[in-house]
């Protein structure tokens, strides 16, 4: 069953982490910090929304959510002042108690939406993001509107952002590998099944609802590794944090990424990302949208420009950034050799 | 069987994302190109070996390409190489000049102003205070007749030249406030910041403030207690007041001069409209008045008809105070007259939210209504320091499109004489009147500069202004009366009384051990207040003293 070698995927997906492993070297602080950081976190996150929508057919809008739930989780436990619990316990007994909150929470909503697919999965998921906007806003006990900030990292990140890019890569790399493994576990073939032919797979004997569910619950923790890098890295979340506009831009950066290619996750995060910060500078973008006269790139105008981006790949590629690559290789390589959608489910048991 | 051409094609495809991401990489550098030169002093020591090493890591790097792709990707990676050679050189020699000066020589001023959200409207507001600061007092002049966000040139004090770095767009949100000030500091390079505008965002950049010690913020016009009172970080400056201390007093009055014994709250569910409600709820009950209840809307809801609902009838109660701000002000007013009844002067009283305008689209009934004060005065009162603030501002520009006339050209005197742009004006201010006590000394992470910041007595045009340990302004603040102008028909803002030297602590109410104002966790107790009695009554925009 299994392969003696490395694939050539992983061959080359082993490349990229050796490049960005080495990337601070010649990379500016702000780029590593504020630009691939970034892209690792935001990447982490859509690797588990395209996780769910490759291999279990689900298009999930509460991945953005349960980011927001375990950063809001570290908060409360982590810090001595300001809004919420307040603990003041330890920075890493708040990662653990994040990651088991987060899990917790994408089982129970797993369970809640296990029976449902296609456009009713994704306006449930939508509903329990605004859901989870709402409470986080009004219950005051947990947070409030204004969210809680100054929430530090453990000393061990603390003044080193390059050591926060690199658990991002590391946690970006470990999400990786580790999905595609579970692609080609029982489970993960079973999931592919039912994600293929539900009715199928019932009438084979496998429990659908519960493949969905410990799928979600998967995802949700690898969502929730991502919320614990992200208020490392940001020090606050509010409710606005999770609210639709950023629940929205992490289906956007796996539509661009390519929502069937796990690679699409940080290929798409990292065009979001650059476009945001890097879009500013440019004096064209000046003379669309805007508010007030203003000259400064506002979240419209942003939001114009990828609106546009998302567009043209879409025209270009309707599987994304990840597909569009594929493609120049099979240009490149002079063959029009079957390209498969996505993970199959043969993957894994090829040999 | 497919294996040997999908190993050629992922060894393609890898040769092509490496390329992708060298050129990116090299797009970073260029990026930082732009501010490198200027942010030399934040390289520390451990990029200039960095910098020594990449030299070697380059070439290594070269090479495995050399192995694993093809020759596009070596000219790739060359550039990129030389480019991250030639800027880290730029910075090591800046940085190794700026140590050898011990600090910084330029002042990169970031404002962090806010162009969406509730109070997006006031971009250009806040902007044009900490310009006008610039032009007035550090010799500066406006790269635009028309509006400031064009920014300034040619600034200057005690030889120490101070350059506009970047202007942030905030959304009243804390994330969003992040999000700027970190690409301003960490992005552009800016050593000194100021802004922001509103509560939450405050606190977020106070907290930020505490992790950087290298720039020094002071705060435009936010308000929320926690910034100052609770965060404490020693670079982080505010020359106005909070959102309790500037409503001092109007408790007292609406007690004892308008009669109210038990009042019902209505506050935005934020930092600003929690510490703006904490303010009257303090002072009104420390005048022996009762609160009956508090309903707390989201800031920038549209449609307040159920938390209107929430509170007491007209006959319940002797009156209502609101704290709602931006784009809700009205919207909220408006669904009390559709639930509850008429809106009349003598049961509604507001903090600095209710505006004059409010009569335009409610009706005259509201006059009478009392305000609790902001950072400038109102109209009717004039100093000859207020005059030629005002009178400086229109010689500047020659028109602005700030938020009070919604975006449309008017005299820069309208923009400049609301609080908005006057606590960014008193930032900058404070900035320029630092500098020249220190001679331009910003060694040693600002020290003497921070040092003058705290222990300055700023000569204000609208009022001095001290700060207390906290570095959190001491301020005059007063209440006013919405009242019918009997010649135009028009409702105005005419001034009741000046209340002096306001604390944050609000005579021992809140201390950094309390906790920071949130719904209504404010005690409701009577209790002796400073300026209970002492408010210096104001008569036809002429203080009794």
């Amino acid at each position: 069953m299994k392969r003696p070698q490395l694939s050539s995927r992983d061959r080359a997906a082993a490349l990229a982490l050796g490049f960005l492993l080495v990337l601070p070297v010649f990379g500016t602080d702000f780029f590593i910090d504020f630009v691939m950081t970034r892209t690792m976190m935001l990447g982490l996150a859509a690797s588990s929304l395209i996780f769910l929508a490759a291999y279990g057919g689900m298009v999930s809008l509460a991945q953005w959510l349960i980011f927001g739930v375990a950063g809001f989780a570290v908060g409360n436990v982590v810090a001595e002042s300001g809004r919420g619990l307040r603990l003041g316990w330890h920075p890493w007994v708040g990662v653990v108690i994040a990651l088991v909150v987060a899990a917790l929470v994408s089982l129970l909503l797993g369970a809640l939406s296990s029976r449902s697919t296609g456009i009713y999965f994704l306006m449930l998921t939508l509903t329990y993001a605004v859901i989870g906007f709402f409470f986080f806003g009004q219950v005051t006990t947990f947070s409030g509107f204004g969210g809680m900030t100054g929430i530090d990292p453990p000393g061990f990140f603390t003044g080193h952002p390059k050591r926060l890019y690199y658990a991002g890569v590391v946690l970006s790399a470990l999400a990786y590998w580790g999905f595609r493994a579970i692609g080609g576990t029982p489970f993960g073939l079973a999931l592919q099944g039912v994600r293929d032919d539900p009715v199928r797979m019932a009438s084979l004997g496998f429990n659908v609802p519960i493949h969905r569910m410990l799928a979600f619950t998967l995802a949700g923790f690898v969502a929730g590794l991502a919320g614990v890098l992200n208020i490392w890295w940001n020090g606050q979340i509010d409710p606005t944090s999770i609210s639709i506009g950023p629940t929205l831009d992490l289906l956007i950066i796996a539509v661009i990424g390519g929502i069937i290619h796990l690679e699409g996750a940080w290929l798409g995060a990292f065009v979001v990302v650059a476009a945001n910060i890097y879009l500013r500078d440019i004096p064209l973008v000046d003379s669309i949208g805007g508010v007030i006269g203003d000259r400064v790139l506002a979240e419209e105008r942003f939001n114009t420009v990828v609106g546009l981006l998302l567009v043209l790949i879409m025209v270009a590629s309707p599987d994304g950034l990840a597909g569009v690559i594929l493609r120049v290789r099979d240009a490149l390589s002079g063959s029009s050799s079957r390209r498969a959608a996505g993970p199959t489910a043969l993957e894994g048991t090829r040999s | 069987m497919t294996h040997h051409y999908e190993r050629h094609r992922w060894l393609r495809l890898l040769a092509i994302l490496f390329a992708f991401a060298l050129i990116a990489a090299a797009c970073g550098d260029d990026d930082d190109t732009t501010t490198a030169d200027d942010t030399a002093a934040d390289d520390s020591a451990a990029d200039d070996s960095a910098a020594d090493d990449s030299a070697a890591d380059d070439s290594a790097a070269d090479d495995s390409a050399a192995d694993d792709s093809a020759a596009d990707d070596g000219a790739a990676d060359d550039a990129a190489a030389d480019d991250s050679a030639a800027d880290d050189g730029a910075a090591d020699d800046a940085a190794a000049d700026d140590s050898a000066a011990g600090g910084d020589d330029v002042v990169r001023l970031g404002i962090l102003a806010e162009c969406e959200g509730a109070f997006g409207g006031f971009h250009e507001d806040v902007t044009a205070g900490a310009v006008f600061a610039m032009i007035r007092h550090a010799g500066a002049t406006p790269n635009s007749t028309t509006t400031a966000l064009d920014g300034f040139t040619g600034a200057s004090v005690a030889g120490v030249p101070i350059e506009l770095v970047g202007i942030g767009c905030g959304d009243d949100t804390a994330d969003r406030a992040i999000q700027e000030v970190r690409t301003l500091v960490e992005q552009n390079g800016a050593n000194v910041v100021i802004g922001p505008l509103s509560g939450d965002e405050g606190i977020a950049v106070a907290n930020y403030a505490l992790d950087h010690p290298e720039v020094t913020f002071i705060n435009g016009i936010s308000g929320a207690q926690d910034s100052t009172l609770h965060v404490q970080a020693p670079n982080f400056f505010r020359f106005n007041g909070d959102g309790a201390q500037w409503n001092a007093g109007i408790g007292d009055i609406l007690y004892n001069e308008a009669g109210w014994r038990t009042a019902a709250v209505i506050a935005d569910d934020y930092g600003f409209g929690w510490t703006s409600a904490a303010g009257f709820v303090a002072d009104f009950c420390a005048a022996g008045g009762e609160i009956a209840a508090q309903v707390f809307p989201p800031l920038g809801t549209t449609d307040y008809s159920s938390f209107v609902q929430q509170l007491p009838d007209p006959d319940e109660v002797d009156g209502y105070f609101w704290v709602i701000g931006g784009t809700g002000t009205n919207a909220s007013l408006e669904a009390f007259l559709n639930a509850k009844g008429d809106l009349t002067g003598d049961q509604h009283a507001g903090n600095l939210f209710f505006s004059p305008a409010l009569a335009e689209a409610l009706g005259t009934d509201i006059a009478g209504a009392y305000v609790g004060g902001f950072a400038t005065l109102p109209g009717d009162i004039q100093t000859p320091e207020i005059e030629a603030y005002l009178a400086d501002a229109d010689a500047a520009w020659e028109s602005l499109g700030g938020g009070l006339t919604g975006g449309e050209p008017a005299p820069p005197s309208v923009t400049l004489g609301f609080g908005f742009a006057y606590g960014y004006y008193s930032a900058g201010l404070a900035l320029v009147t630092a500098l020249e006590q220190v001679g331009g000394d910003l060694s040693n992470n600002h020290e003497a500069l921070r040092d003058a910041l705290s222990n300055i007595t700023l000569d204000a045009p609208y009022g001095e202004i001290t700060l207390d340990e906290n570095r959190q302004a001491i301020v005059d603040t007063f209440v006013a009366q919405l009242v019918l102008d009997e010649e135009s028909g028009e409702v105005v803002q005419k001034t009741v009384a000046i209340v002096p030297g306001v604390t944050q602590t609000f005579g021992g109410t809140y201390s950094s051990d309390t906790p920071p104002p949130e719904r209504d966790n404010t005690p409701c107790e009577p209790r002796e207040l400073p300026w209970q009695g002492n408010e210096i009554p104001v008569v036809d925009g002429v203080p009794q003293e």
